[in-house]
């Protein structure tokens, strides 16, 4: 998966994914249900029982799972800030070519 | 006349927003001719509301994003007229609510000012027509899966990796969502459009739809002020699953970087591979 690249990118190079609040989560998991690309993981016998565990999964500016929680535990990066960064990337890697 | 409403509202006990929405609703039907539908009762029984309902536009009053009463609405086919979610108001307004179920000053006044501005709204007239795209020419490819049918227009649509497309005319543009999303989301039953005159960076919201399974946040393909919506869609957004490249349009903007956010956009076969992709990958 390494070459997975967004918008000419490569994805690890993109800061995008949801942080949970975990004062806020009660461990519904319905984002995790809700996510089709394996955001996250359940782990019912830790402390944490919800990690997020594929970062790089998260389609870049999706914010669906965050849609899904009722407690408004997940948060996402500034859109403007990570277009703004992908843009930066671009020019590098067209510079270097 | 649609100060009068048949309510379906989310009552959830053990949650603050769901008592303001309970509160919301009590408050409608006092000052109203509106209807109240009991979410619990509605559930077991559909014979008393099913009429009621139909009879009236149907207001969907939800506390929280878990969307009990919109997902209630969804089982049940009904058409959704307006929907508000709590939590949504309570940014809106800036305002602090507390944990306690039971209702204090604040969310007392916050239920009240939401009341007023549903029962003022209907005056309100948001109309800015569509502008004819005279260019755009509709010829699809097509990409099957299952019983699932995956149309990708193959001339004048420019898209961005979250199936968003753009026709670009001069300085105007049309907005809308790709075939992957109405067939990901099926049945749209919302359709939250983004404010006229609104400032819309590239991968900005652009207003977003939503169907029993979930809402999906329209990523803007292009910068630009929101010139249109397509009004059609509040009263029909089915319209979107019937064709989301025609009828089913989202919004309109004038652009303020075109040049520039075409770097960020895919043209017919760079989508389609993507569309490809999605479909091999994730659809089921």
């Amino acid at each position: 998966m390494s070459e997975e690249t967004f918008m000419g990118v490569p994805r690890s190079r993109i800061d995008w994914c949801p942080t949970i609040d975990y004062e806020k989560c009660n461990y519904c998991m319905d984002c995790d249900k809700f996510c089709p690309h394996n955001v996250f993981e359940v782990r019912e016998n830790e402390e944490k029982k919800l990690i997020v565990k594929n970062p790089h999964n998260c389609v870049v500016f999706c914010r669906a799972c965050g849609k899904t929680c009722g407690l408004d535990a997940l948060s996402f990066p500034d859109k403007s800030a990570t277009t703004k960064k992908i843009k930066e990337v671009r020019k590098e890697l067209e510079s270097n070519e | 006349m649609s100060s009068r409403y048949a309510v379906l509202p989310c009552n959830g006990l053990d949650k603050s927003v769901g008592c303001i929405a309970r509160e919301i609703a009590l408050g409608l039907v006092d000052r109203s001719e509106s209807d109240l539908i009991c979410p619990v009762l509605f559930r077991v029984s559909d014979a008393r509301y099913s009429k009621m309902a139909a009879e009236k536009p149907l207001l969907v009053i939800d506390g929280c994003s878990t969307r009990c009463a919109s997902k209630l609405a969804a089982e049940k086919g009904l058409k959704v007229a307006k929907k508000i979610t709590v939590t949504e108001e309570v940014k809106n307004r800036n305002v602090k609510v507390g944990k306690s179920l039971k209702l204090g000053d604040s969310e007392l006044e916050l239920a009240g000012s939401v009341v007023e501005e549903l029962l003022k709204e209907e005056k309100k007239e948001e109309s800015a027509a569509g502008h004819e795209f005279s260019t755009i020419t509709y010829d699809y490819e097509i990409y099957k899966k299952d019983k699932f049918i995956f149309r990708v227009p193959r001339t004048g649509f420019y898209f961005n990796e979250n199936d968003c497309w753009v026709v670009v005319e001069g300085n105007r543009a049309r907005v809308g969502v790709a075939d992957y999303v109405q067939q990901s989301l099926s049945d749209i039953m919302f359709f939250t459009p983004p404010a006229i005159g609104a400032e819309i960076e590239q991968f900005g919201e652009l207003g977003s739809i939503e169907s029993g399974k979930a809402v999906f946040e329209v990523i803007s393909p292009v910068s630009g002020v929101v010139t249109a919506v397509n009004e059609n869609l509040i009263s029909a957004p089915e319209l979107i699953n019937e064709n989301p490249y025609e009828k089913g349009w989202i919004a309109e903007l004038e652009l303020t970087d075109f040049e520039s956010d075409k770097e960020f956009l895919l043209d017919f076969e760079g989508y389609f591979k993507v569309l490809k992709r999605k479909v091999d990958e994730f659809h089921v």
